[in-house]
């Protein structure tokens, strides 16, 4: 019987099974390196990254993403400049994963590659990497005529969470692009200062909903989101209702009592997932105003409607028994 | 050679620890034991393939229960579950699991697993229950195996695949001694001695048949045939509360979930055919599963996922989740079948019947260290006792088992095993190979649970469980004298379906047992309508005894998170009661 | 009793012109959590032995050169 547990001994005769003639059976050899675990199959792998089959380079960019560090990221750099786009996608999804930091040096420079495929790939790597230098780079990458490029910069820049990004984010809000106005407003969250929340506010406002609907949501994640109370108000009005359901939900977060009467007004509405947010957020908010338009909602046909509603009452009457005793 | 041509063979290996299961919580437990002492040996024992095994071959669209600082507290979560599971909860080991999910979280993020994040890298929590948020959705969750495979190859753990684990071996005075293992492709047969041993099996999930009619179309990985439990129970452990089944909401004849956790931080939701949500229980749990059921049987039935009111941008980001991550052929099925998100909702059903603690509350029992109550051997995950863990919950609660089974090895020596009891148990593996003639397991399989689904599948009926208990009872004569396996893949087939016999049974052992109705559908019985808090507020354990099951009542721990009053109130107002 | 076989339609099809398990791939053979993939002795190719697919797409995901295509059992279709 040969031995039950798997081989540790598969760069033994790698060299060789690297050098067969036929492609197939040099994918077979790259395969159980990728598998191998070994970090010593990094270099054999790298010595693959010229191999005139796009097949087989595309299988030495999925072997590389097992590993991390410095060394399976120069040679995946290499990938993700290769011509043939499946190649380069496999490296792209492979330096994702990177962890080691020490990787960024050699992803940096492609940051002002020629292709958008390659500035993308590279900027989306170094979002996780969270290295400080990357962030001069980052900024540059705002300007980028790609739209995805600048999404992925945003990411980079949002990761590092540094209040001195805050002005070129901000002046993302007039891009061109909806998917980079909305990647802009949510990177903005972790501001502590005033002009971050001003600049989400004014989002609000956005022409494309899917930002305006990031912007409620996002006021409820940031330290002075109240400072934008009234605006998130007058977005109740908001012409979409899953914008409406993101406004609804930060002012019961933030426990905004003057927004009791509006989020009540609208606790009639037709779709139940917004008056299920309202009830919610009228119990967060816990102010005995609420229990008013809670009672319009108390035997609504929606058992979520009902059981928010019950909750939030429940929650209105401890805030009286509070200040009773 | 001839297709998986059985070939005579036995030998022995030893290590410190082993681990029997390499899905979810088999690898973490195998990785901490290692990380806890590199210098000794850990065997990582798979039926399958470690690459693609167990409950997440192809990932997990999302966390369910993550308790993340600023989102929940193990507090309120430890008040979740022990509400979602009727009071019947040890909290101490599901407060353990609460405190230490966040750091496990982190961890497999360093491992490269992609986890939801908001554009300033914090974590991009959903809020799903109407109490608290635990959701961390996983759009790119297909590549969790892969990053644990790494992690397993870089600490050199010793990786055994293709080997099914068919009993557990004691010392004289009850220790956990290793264990017997067949290989699938050649039923060799390989004993592996032990200081200490966990389970990480998985669910018992090939026990009730789909109602497609297609043995392998079951909700949990069809290679999940309950082998652990088995196990457990022969090798004296004692099993909690298996009449608590596990039973979900699917999408009618497929065997994913539609799937509320991925779809309902969009705005989706289950509606019956009125186009109105019904499910009063906020918690995934037996209430919630029995007020499904009595919708599908309404005259408002049957049950959809309905989706259509969302904007188009939305379904198509939810698509991209749903066709790709766990269960990635549903996008193909709905395709098949014309069903477009966008015009149509999704027809719902349940599934079958299956022992899962991951989803409900059923499995090796287990204490807040893993341990089951044989001395040195461990269970963690979907088949360990600790309710309702998930993915997460295997990969915490197999962290803890690993930790303190390779503290139990390095204080242990190899406990001694009787020889005899390998020759027994290896005449009872092969045994349906000596046949010339007879059944074959596929149809024993087929019969044992077309007769789950018959008598055993709530509603629960004494009556009819006594008669089911007599059909089994003739099914498994036939197994044992009449079973034929004509090669090594046979026998695969032919051990698991005595798994899943043993699981039947045990099923309905413990079903008749518990003389009330408890944990919704998943413990309805129809001759004991009510919750009886007086008489059964209580764990029930089953163990073997005597060579034969038995049933006993434990106490439930006393809670270390007090739920007052008004607290239960609160969840008990919301429910409807099996009567109405 | 006597033993009859009987026709069944299986899901998973392996295209043989790009198959390369005749050069040594196990990939779709290795990661199959039901073990029902072989290499034929004959072909050199994969193909599904057994009828007891969970429709789970490793073999199909893991495949190197996109020759394994999975598709969803007759009976619950």
């Amino acid at each position: 019987m040969s031995s039950p547990f798997e081989s540790y001994d598969d760069l033994d005769d790698a060299d060789e099974r690297l050098q067969a003639a036929d492609p197939a059976e040099r994918r077979v050899a790259i395969i159980a390196l990728g598998h191998s675990g070994d970090p010593a199959a990094v270099g054999h792998l790298a010595n693959m990254v010229s191999d005139p089959d796009a097949g087989v380079r595309q299988q030495v960019a999925m072997a590389l993403g097992e590993f991390d560090g410095p060394e399976a990221a120069s040679a995946l750099v290499k990938l993700l400049v290769d011509p043939e786009r499946i190649v380069a996608s496999a490296a792209a999804d492979g330096m994702a994963e990177f962890k080691d930091p020490a990787c960024a040096d050699v992803i940096l420079p492609l940051v002002r590659h020629a292709h958008a495929f390659v500035r993308m790939g590279a900027l989306r790597a170094l979002k996780e990497l969270r290295r400080k230098d990357t962030l001069k780079p980052a900024l540059e990458a705002l300007q980028d005529t790609d739209a995805a490029v600048r999404v992925q910069a945003i990411g980079v820049i949002g990761f590092l969470k540094l209040e001195e990004s805050i002005p070129a984010l901000t002046a993302l809000i007039h891009d061109p692009d909806a998917h980079v106005r909305r990647a802009a407003v949510s990177a903005l969250a972790f501001s502590q200062m005033k002009p971050a929340a001003e600049t989400i506010t004014r989002a609000l406002k956005d022409d494309d909903w899917m930002v305006r609907e990031m912007a409620a949501e996002t006021l409820g994640l940031n330290v002075n989101g109240s400072l934008a109370a009234d605006q998130l108000i007058a977005t109740l009005a908001d012409q979409f209702w899953q914008v409406r359901l993101k406004a609804i939900r930060s002012l019961g977060k933030m426990k905004i009592e003057r927004a009791v009467r509006p989020i009540g007004n609208g606790i009639n509405h037709e779709q139940a997932n917004l008056r299920k947010e309202a009830a919610a957020a009228l119990g967060e908010i816990a102010d005995p105003e609420g229990e008013a338009y809670l009672a319009v909602v108390a035997n609504d046909p929606d058992p979520d409607v009902r059981k928010n509603a019950r909750w939030a009452l429940q929650q209105i009457a401890a805030r009286k028994a509070r200040a009773g005793s | 050679m001839a297709l998986d041509q059985i070939v005579d063979g036995l030998s022995e290996v030893s290590c410190d620890v082993l681990v029997i299961g390499g899905g979810t919580a088999g690898p973490m437990a195998a990785l901490k034991a290692k990380l806890r002492n590199p210098k000794a040996n850990v065997v990582l024992l798979e039926k399958a393939n470690v690459k693609r095994s167990g409950a997440i071959s192809m990932g997990m669209d999302g966390l369910n229960n993550a308790v993340i600082p600023g989102y929940a507290t193990p507090e309120q979560y430890t008040k979740e579950i022990t509400i979602a599971n009727d009071g019947i909860v040890d909290q101490k080991a599901v407060y353990k699991y609460a405190q230490n999910c966040y750091k496990i979280i982190e961890e497999l993020d360093s491992f490269g697993i992609r986890f939801l994040k908001n554009e300033n890298g914090d974590y991009a929590v959903k809020k799903v229950h109407h109490i608290g948020t635990y959701v961390l959705p996983m759009p790119n969750g297909e590549t969790v195996k892969k990053a644990l495979y790494r992690q397993l190859r870089r600490a050199r753990i010793l990786i055994s695949n293709r080997y099914m684990a068919t009993r557990l071996l004691k010392s004289a005075d009850g220790r956990i001694a290793g264990a017997i293992s067949v290989n699938t492709r050649t039923a060799e047969m390989l004993v592996i001695k032990a200081k200490a041993v966990i389970l990480c099996m998985g669910a018992a999930g090939r026990l009730g048949l789909p109602t497609s009619g297609y043995m392998f179309g079951t909700y949990e990985n069809a290679a999940n045939s309950g082998d652990g439990y088995a196990m457990a129970y022969h090798a004296g452990a004692a099993l909690a509360n298996l009449e608590c089944f596990q039973i979900n909401p699917l999408i009618k004849d497929y065997n994913g979930p539609a799937c509320a956790y991925v779809a309902g931080p969009f705005g989706a939701y289950t509606a019956n055919n009125e186009g109105s949500r019904f499910i009063e229980c906020d918690y995934w749990s037996g209430q919630m599963m029995l007020e499904f059921y009595n919708e599908l049987l309404s005259g408002k039935g049957p049950v959809f996922l309905q989706l259509k009111h969302l904007h188009p941008d939305t379904i198509s980001e939810i698509e991209s989740t749903l066709h790709k991550v766990e269960r990635p052929t549903r996008g193909l099925f709905q395709q098949r079948r014309g069903v477009d998100y966008r015009s149509e909702s999704i027809e719902m059903h349940i599934s079958e019947i299956g022992f899962c603690s991951g989803h409900s509350a059923s499995g090796v029992f287990v204490d807040d260290n893993a341990r089951t109550t044989v001395p040195g051997l461990y269970a963690a995950g979907d088949m360990a006792s600790v309710p309702h863990n998930y993915m997460l919950g295997a990969f915490t609660n197999g962290s803890v088992a690993g930790i303190d089974a390779m503290e139990f090895a390095d204080s242990h020596d190899f406990a001694e095993f009787d020889a005899s009891e390998v020759a027994m148990e290896r005449e009872r593996v092969m045994a349906p190979t000596t046949r010339e003639d007879g059944i074959p397991p596929n149809q024993i399989e087929y019969k044992t649970r077309r007769l789950v689904n018959d008598y055993l599948q709530p509603p629960k009926v004494t009556r009819k469980y006594e008669l089911g208990m007599r059909r089994l009872a003739e099914v498994r004569q036939d197994m044992q004298d009449r079973m034929i396996a004509r090669n090594a893949h046979e026998l695969l087939r032919a051990l698991e379906v005595q798994s899943i016999m043993d699981c039947a049974d045990m099923a309905a052992h413990a079903s008749l047992y518990r003389e009330e109705s408890r944990w919704g559908l998943y413990h309805w019985r129809t001759d004991f309508p009510e919750k009886d808090n007086e008489n059964w507020f209580c764990h029930t354990l089953l163990s073997k005894r005597d060579g034969r099951m038995s049933s006993e009542k434990r106490a439930v721990e006393p809670y270390v998170v007090p739920i007052a009053d008004d607290e239960k109130d609160l969840y008990d107002k919301q429910r409807i009661r099996a009567s109405a | 009793m006597p033993l009859a076989s009987y026709e069944t339609s299986v899901p998973v099809v392996v295209d043989d012109a790009k198959c390369i398990a005749d050069k040594g791939c196990t990939v779709c053979v290795d990661v199959c959590p039901l073990d029902v993939l072989r290499i034929s002795d004959m072909t050199g190719k994969a193909y599904i032995a057994y009828d007891e697919c969970w429709y789970c797409m490793p073999c199909e995901a893991d495949c190197p050169t996109g020759a394994v295509t999975v598709n969803i059992p007759y009976l619950l279709r």
